[in-house]
């Protein structure tokens, strides 16, 4: 009965009360709402206040520091609690993002943009990262240079054989 | 190496488009006499002095740099042509002029090797930037209106500009697909990394000759993928010798 891997048997030497509310990590609390032994209310990151700072400019809304994989934790959990606005708050927040990551990745100066990148999560850096890269790789293109590139191995002098 | 793509970054490097750009056929006009050239992909001339022939752009920039032949530009490479397609592209908001699939790298060929052989040289180049500088910009004002996964159709895009926006647009549909249907998430990592597995497990087995690093597996693998090789090396290096 007693198994080394058994959430339940480790919980129970736990010993958590009953309705009290506690942080576990989601994996874990994906395993036990599945078994049905807790409950998940909403994480803070998507609390009310977020909420509402999505709606008036979802832009300016600094969401790595709510959580640095928003989007993702949002998707894993809005099944969970089954809160559909979740998934529309996360759809909405992204439209809105998506057009200020693609005027700043592809048009301002970098430096102009540090402060903007500190506000992305992994996602949306992922995502500007991409635009500025292969932007940056058509420009060098651009202004030339060698096209071939010279083997280090050449230009050795060779030792003679005895 | 210089030109080569990052897997992680960009399907094809700005060089790697230019290296196909460069099997696009142009009109050369020699000026010594050559027995015509058979390649796997066509045969081109014979060459004799002043009678224009096609021959693939790498080609005709090969002789063009030992002085062999005049390089005839296209015929869209003129000013009245270039300068009607600037002005098309200012006028049109969402649409793009008919240009060549190939036309960035083309004229940055010819501007390169060929200078001479371009009437109006620099009203030429400038025509070309100030076109691409446009239509860049017009792809970019384009791609604010995604709002979806719905398909996306942007008529006349040339390779580079393609190339350019493709790591961005590869990426942002995903996002847009994950979040338009959060119930199929799809697990790019998992996906991809399962079927380009599936080839290479099998043979391994039938490969394993007690342990030993068999040359022709390595050889095998390198025909996927050069990532895909190193790992398949790695874990013949690995394995132990059961014998």
């Amino acid at each position: 009965m007693a198994n080394y891997y058994n959430i339940d048997d480790i919980l129970t030497e736990e010993e958590v009360e009953q309705g009290a509310k506690v942080e576990l990590p989601l994996w874990l609390a994906q395993e036990l709402c599945l078994r049905q032994a807790v409950s998940i209310s909403v994480p803070a990151c998507f609390n009310q206040k977020t909420r509402l700072e999505i709606q008036a400019d979802a832009a300016c809304v600094d969401l790595r520091s709510r959580s640095p994989y928003f989007y993702e934790f949002g998707c894993k959990i809005a099944p969970l609690v089954g809160d559909k606005t979740v998934e529309v708050l996360l759809l909405s927040a992204f439209k809105i993002r998506y057009k200020e990551i693609l005027t700043k990745a592809y048009t301002a100066a970098h430096t102009a943009t540090s402060k903007f990148l500190t506000l992305l999560t992994k996602e949306e850096t992922n995502l500007y990262e991409a635009a500025q890269s292969s932007m940056a790789a058509f420009k060098k293109w651009r202004k030339g240079g060698p096209r071939l590139q010279r083997a280090s191995v050449l230009g050795r002098k060779r030792k003679p054989i005895e | 190496m210089a030109g080569q793509s990052d897997p992680h970054i960009s399907l094809l490097s700005a060089q790697e488009v230019e290296f196909m750009a460069e099997d696009e056929l142009i009109e050369i006009v020699p000026n010594m006499r050559m027995d015509s050239l058979n390649f796997i992909c066509g045969d081109f001339g014979p060459f004799l002095p002043q009678i224009a022939t096609e021959v693939p752009l790498w080609l005709a920039v090969a002789l063009k740099k030992r002085g062999k032949c005049a390089i005839r530009p296209p015929q869209w490479m003129s000013v009245e042509n270039l300068t009607r397609i600037l002005e098309g592209e200012r006028d049109s908001q969402g649409a793009f002029q008919a240009l060549p699939f190939h036309y960035v790298e083309i004229s940055t060929l010819l501007f390169d090797h060929a200078r001479d052989d371009i009437p109006d040289m620099y009203m030429v180049r400038s025509l070309v930037e100030d076109i691409r500088d446009v239509r860049v910009h017009k792809v970019e004002t384009s791609l604010e209106k995604f709002s979806g996964t719905s398909a996306v159709k942007i008529p006349n895009l040339s390779a580079m500009e393609v190339n350019i926006i493709r790591p961005f647009v590869g990426r942002a549909l995903q996002a847009f697909y994950k979040h338009d249907n959060p119930e199929k998430i799809p697990d790019v990592d998992r996906a991809s990394s399962g079927q380009t597995r599936v080839p290479n497990n099998e043979p391994r087995e039938d490969m394993s000759e007690g342990g030993k690093i068999v040359p022709w597996m390595i050889i095998y693998s390198k025909n996927i993928q050069l990532d895909q090789a190193s790992k398949v090396i790695f874990f013949a290096l690995q394995r132990p010798l059961r014998r």
